[in-house]
């Protein structure tokens, strides 16, 4: 199990890095398939830690239906700016800075921290306790979300339409 | 789950859904009808408000997530407050947004029960979820007037900027939950004051991420860059929506997130002092808003950086740690909400379609509509302060809040005097353009000197805010105590 981890968590950083950082091409097709590589390790990760929902969601949603939007998106534009785009020193200096300190952060909690300490059930993540916390503990969050999708299903409309007054003119 | 907890909330959003729903069988030249459907629903979903009363005992529902006390009792009765008068501003504008009729009047009541929520939020999820309701509803709203491309761009560079800021914040939502184990705003507390907190600096990293993301929401520096772009380009009662309920959700979930979860008081556990970072943060909104402001000629770009002013002016009664500060905060709000409000309504009226809010739109107001102009100036002096208004008040005891008992950033209080000063130029700029302006002299172009004949909901919504400016300036005890009631859950040394 653990080398399954070492595997999943190398090529997970590698494939997100390919996704900004790829010496060989720039074409933003590219980084929009390192990106699906990403998530997929990320889903295995989240199989290891017996987040199956998690693991599940993270393909179908990600992988599936946003990066295919992402894809639509990067073909229908044909961006050709971002492949002759050199990259920008002081992005890339501040960049990293911050990288530095939060990984500077992360690896001094992880040293502080003992393994196993204070380590959560082990079936949280499974589909079963994860709905019913969502029916029962977190509903009323459930339910603005709802209400956040029907938003955004109305704004999808509203803003696709085109205005009345201008079809009549043409 | 306690339902009468939240009728509230749920009394907006059936609002909302039926609006959305009597939409589609209203004829187009009925749609403002709506509006004042809207407009009347919300006016009994406030009276059942006042009605209910503050809460003596705070109320939490089953899974402590959502929380009734005094402070949430404010800021709804605040937020819906706005939701009337900006739906009656709408009323007025409908005719121009083109592909929205009742849509928009929906929209407004979304955004509105995500405010309502987020007054109440008493966790991380609630305090997310409730602000994603907000932004997103607002991403939308702003970018209705879809023929316009100025309108168009506000709301993409709204989008990006907006995402990115969730995503910052949800990282330092993770991070807290990481060290915390927990995200009820309570047994974090809890938490602290025992000790339980064994990886600090992470908890500090996630309260810095967290810190960030409401920043964004009250556009604070250096966090704002996105407010004069969309305060400009966003349809007028949007924008008026905008700078009022928006920012005032952001205030209310830092004073929470600050007092309740964090417990950043001066006897409390000293994990975490953003004191120093907090005053540091104010004093750069307030320079930058009032300094970007003085050579505006834009309107809406004009109160949009002014916005960014009063934003760092209101961050000095969290930055005072104390309860007067805090209640100060809430004060200077609900002065803002009016001066605010009745600024853009001004605006909107004035503004020739799809054309851009430039200072000569102003010249002979007060021939062409003395109720606007007078309504106008007292605005715009209410928001630089000036005394006897709403404004004033909320200044000099957020002024006050800073220097009382102890004057911990005595520097601060001088950046502070130095903004207003800064904003006097500005905003006389305005009153100056009303009653002396010449319009377009670049143009040799005569200003328009044709009266202008007001809608009702228009006059309606110009009184109250003139009623709310001047018995907010000249009678403001009521208000004071009913502050100073609302912060008391906060548990702050006085």
């Amino acid at each position: 199990m653990e080398i399954l981890f070492y595997i999943f968590s190398t090529l997970t950083l590698l494939c997100g890095a390919l996704v900004v950082f790829n010496p060989f091409s720039r074409n933003p097709v590219t980084s929009a398939m390192f990106l699906v590589l990403t998530i997929i390790c990320m889903s295995g990760l989240f199989v290891l830690l017996k987040a199956f929902f998690l693991a599940a969601v993270q393909i179908l949603v990600y992988a599936g239906a946003v990066i295919v939007l992402f894809l639509f998106v990067i073909m229908l534009l044909n961006i050709k700016e971002e492949e002759r785009q050199r990259f920008r020193k002081f992005g890339a200096f501040l960049g990293a800075a911050a990288v530095a300190g939060l990984a500077w952060i992360l690896v001094t909690t992880m040293m502080n921290s003992r393994a196993g300490e204070r380590s959560v059930a082990n079936n949280a993540g499974e589909t079963k306790p994860l709905g019913e916390l969502l029916f029962t503990h977190y509903v009323l969050p459930f339910e603005i979300v709802s209400l956040l999708l029907l938003v955004a299903m109305v704004g999808c409309i509203l803003l696709s339409k085109t205005p009345e007054t201008e079809e009549e003119t043409e | 789950m306690n339902l009468t907890l939240i009728s509230l909330e749920i009394g907006v959003a059936l609002l909302g859904v039926l609006v959305l729903l009597a939409g589609l069988w209203t004829p187009p030249n009925r749609q403002h009808l709506l509006g004042f459907c809207t407009a009347l629903g919300l006016t009994i979903v406030l009276a059942l408000l006042v009605k209910q009363g503050v809460a003596v005992d705070p109320i939490t529902d089953s899974s402590g997530g959502f929380v009734l006390d005094g402070l949430a009792v404010f800021f709804k009765a605040l937020f819906l407050l706005a939701g009337i008068l900006v739906t009656l501003l709408t009323m007025g504008f409908s005719n121009r947004l083109r592909t929205a009729g009742a849509e928009v009047y929906a929209l407004n009541c979304f955004a509105l029960c995500g405010m309502l929520f987020a007054a109440s939020a008493n966790s991380f999820v609630m305090l997310f979820v409730s602000i994603e309701l907000i932004t997103i509803t607002f991403y939308v709203l702003t970018s209705l007037q879809s023929h316009r491309l100025r309108s168009l761009e506000a709301g993409v560079k709204y989008l990006i900027l907006g995402a990115a800021a969730s995503a910052i914040m949800v990282f330092g939502i993770a991070l807290i939950y990481g060290s915390a184990h927990t995200l009820q705003f309570n047994f974090i507390a809890n938490g602290l004051a025992a000790g339980h907190m064994k990886q600090l600096l992470l908890f500090q990293l996630g309260a810095l991420l967290l810190l960030a993301g409401l920043a964004f929401k009250i556009a604070a520096v250096p966090f704002q860059v996105w407010a004069p772009d969309v305060y400009q380009g966003a349809p007028t009662p949007v924008t008026a929506f905008l700078a009022i309920g928006s920012k005032a959700a952001g205030f209310v979930l830092l004073l929470r997130v600050l007092y309740t979860a964090f417990q950043v008081q001066p006897d409390g556990p000293r994990l975490l002092e953003p004191a120093a970072l907090l005053s540091l943060m104010a004093a750069a909104t307030i320079l930058f808003g009032s300094l970007c402001a003085l050579r505006q000629r834009n309107l809406k770009r004009l109160l949009g950086y002014a916005s960014i002013a009063s934003a760092g002016y209101a961050l000095l009664g969290i930055v005072a740690l104390n309860e007067r500060g805090a209640a100060a905060v809430l004060v200077y709000l609900a002065g803002y909400l009016f001066a605010i409000v009745a600024a853009f309504t001004v605006i909107s009226i004035l503004t020739p379609d799809d054309e851009d809010e430039d200072l000569s739109i102003l010249a002979e107001l007060h021939q062409r509509s003395p109720m606007m102009a007078v309504t106008l100036t007292l605005a715009v002096a209410s928001l630089a302060g000036i005394p006897p208004l709403a404004g004033f008040i909320g200044k000099f005891l957020l002024l006050r809040a800073v220097i009382e008992p102890t004057a911990t950033f005595p520097w601060l209080v001088s950046v502070a005097l130095l903004g207003v000063v800064a904003s006097l130029y500005y905003y006389f700029g305005i009153i100056r353009e009303i009653f002396w302006g010449t319009g377009q002299w670049w143009t040799e172009k005569k200003p328009e000197s044709a009266r202008i004949k007001l809608a009702d909901s228009q006059v309606v919504v110009l009184l109250i805010c003139l009623l709310g400016m001047l018995v907010l300036g000249l009678y403001p005890q009521p208000l004071l105590e009913l502050a100073t009631d609302a912060v008391q859950v906060l548990k702050l040394a006085n």
